[in-house]
């Protein structure tokens, strides 16, 4: 009798465990979904920001040299007149060859915990590698690249001072990577709003707002300073069939592929996003939640700039996403919820222009 | 609506430049447009050999292209045209400027068609 009771203990005590941490959960996903005013970025203790280092990774940032040919810098795709995008519904490509994304923009990419549409890079610093070396990209060596840079006295004098040290390819990216920490969002309405100036917004944003929040359900992916929950879904996105077919497009999506090792890669048909990194099956064509911040200035959307404006995109979720997906339902906005929303994407979350002079290349 | 087209062979690939000999000479025949968009439907087939056959499919004087494009007659124009695109900075390959406004790299119809309606549209305004 006594051994039953104490199974039955057991199986209360458990069951109120979980029950607590479900609740715990519960309130702590509630609790996330909120919007909240930009922090100042998060800088990592081995990359600590000075000036100097800041503006040697500006430099880098626009320097030609890291690109094979030399005719394409990280500003190049990522260019200060276009909020830090091309404007390409996929992004510029090495000669001859094709890229197979948009370009995404840089402004408060600080925040991102991880860096690309399928997250492959964790860090700045780790990112910054990636297109260097990508043969549809810059297509520069990394060593090489090293050595393009080390031979200019300006470039190897300021890493001396900098770091210390001799130039490297880790240290490059260090730089540019500090340099990227500084493009961030300034004064935007929506960080005013939540700072409690009630007159920052319009009232066609305040209602664009609300259904942010509540019959739009953008909140339950965008919430936070960074507005997005900084993980990968399965939209369905459409295939952009201005691509989908051309041998150039086709060549770099099995490039992908086979570099992932994935096994069958020469029948390749989509961008399977995440699932070529991971394999999992949750990450079969998912791709990262962008931030929202600066939206109306990084036309055109989705992963393969598939959509030019924000009407497409707000018709998309508005139907409930692409064929198949089961991330998304139905929303049945009105024509003026859909215009409020848009208003409060334009006007909110814009901040001042960034504006950035390219700087005098040693 | 005025179109302008000019010279910036890419340094990197083997006959960017002869290719750019034999627009300037199909333009001094009369016939650029022709050897123009010949060029691009047929790239990257640009050897000397194959420029010699588009100079005769265009029934161009091919006697006198052939010897423009070995003497490289065109040279004073791609060079000049070459230093223009250094004094604007520019290196990406194909550039272009609408009404002043920069485009950089290949672009779909629907990009420049949306930049060309928007000038067309301050034209109309002014």
């Amino acid at each position: 009798m006594l051994r039953k009771n104490n199974i039955w203990i057991f199986f209360v005590i458990l069951f109120t465990g979980c029950l607590l941490l479900n609740i715990d959960s519960f309130a702590l996903d509630k609790k996330k979904k909120e919007l909240a005013p930009l922090p100042p970025p998060p800088i990592p203790k081995d990359n600590p920001m000075t000036p100097e280092k800041i503006e040697l990774g500006k430099k880098l940032f626009f320097d030609r040299r890291l690109s094979g040919d030399g005719t394409t810098s990280c500003a190049s795709c990522h260019d200060p007149e276009k909020a830090f995008t091309d404007g390409a519904e996929i992004s510029l490509s090495y000669p001859t060859t094709r890229n197979f994304r948009n370009a995404p923009t840089l402004i408060n990419t600080a925040y991102a915990k991880t860096q690309f549409w399928d997250g492959r890079a964790k860090t700045l610093e780790e990112q910054a590698e990636f297109p260097v070396m990508s043969p549809f990209e810059m297509n520069q060596n990394l060593d090489f690249v090293e050595e393009e840079i080390r031979i200019v006295p300006e470039y190897r004098e300021a890493f001396k001072k900098i770091f210390g040290q001799e130039v490297n390819i880790k240290l490059i990216a260090k730089a540019i990577a500090a340099f990227e920490r500084t493009l961030i969002s300034k004064n935007a309405p929506i960080d005013r709003y939540l700072k409690g100036d009630k007159n920052a917004l319009s009232e066609e944003a305040k209602k664009g707002l609300e259904i942010f929040k509540g019959k739009g359900k953008c909140i339950e992916c965008h919430y936070g300073p960074y507005l997005s929950d900084q993980k990968f879904h399965a939209l369905m996105v459409p295939e952009n069939p201005k691509y989908a077919n051309e041998d150039k497009f086709i060549v770099t999506r099995r490039y992908i592929a086979k570099i992932n090792k994935f096994p069958d890669y020469m029948n390749v048909k989509d961008d399977l996003g995440r699932y070529f990194k991971t394999k999992k099956k949750q990450d079969y064509k998912a791709f990262k939640t962008p931030t929202l911040r600066e939206v109306a200035k990084t036309a055109p959307y989705m992963h393969n700039g598939i959509f030019k404006t924000l009407d497409e995109v707000i018709d998309f979720f508005n139907k409930g996403g692409g064929q198949g997906n089961k991330a998304l339902k139905p929303l049945n906005l009105s024509l003026d919820e859909k215009k409020a929303l848009k208003t409060f994407l334009v006007e909110a979350l814009s901040g001042e222009d960034l504006k950035i002079k390219p700087p005098e290349i040693p | 609506m005025k179109l302008v087209i000019k010279f910036f062979p890419y340094k990197y690939r083997d006959y960017a430049r002869i290719a750019a000999e034999a627009a300037v000479e199909a333009w001094r025949q009369g016939k650029f447009k022709e050897m123009h968009n010949l060029l691009i439907k047929k790239s990257p087939r640009l050897d000397r050999e194959s420029l010699i056959q588009y100079a005769r499919d265009l029934n161009l004087d091919v006697e006198k292209f052939t010897k423009a494009i070995d003497n490289f007659e065109g040279a004073d124009i791609i060079e000049r045209d070459l230093k223009l695109a250094k004094d604007l900075d520019l290196y990406v390959t194909p550039a272009f400027y609408i009404n002043g406004l920069k485009v950089l790299g290949v672009r779909d119809y629907d990009y420049f068609k949306a930049i060309i309606m928007e000038e067309l549209k301050n034209v109309k305004k002014k």
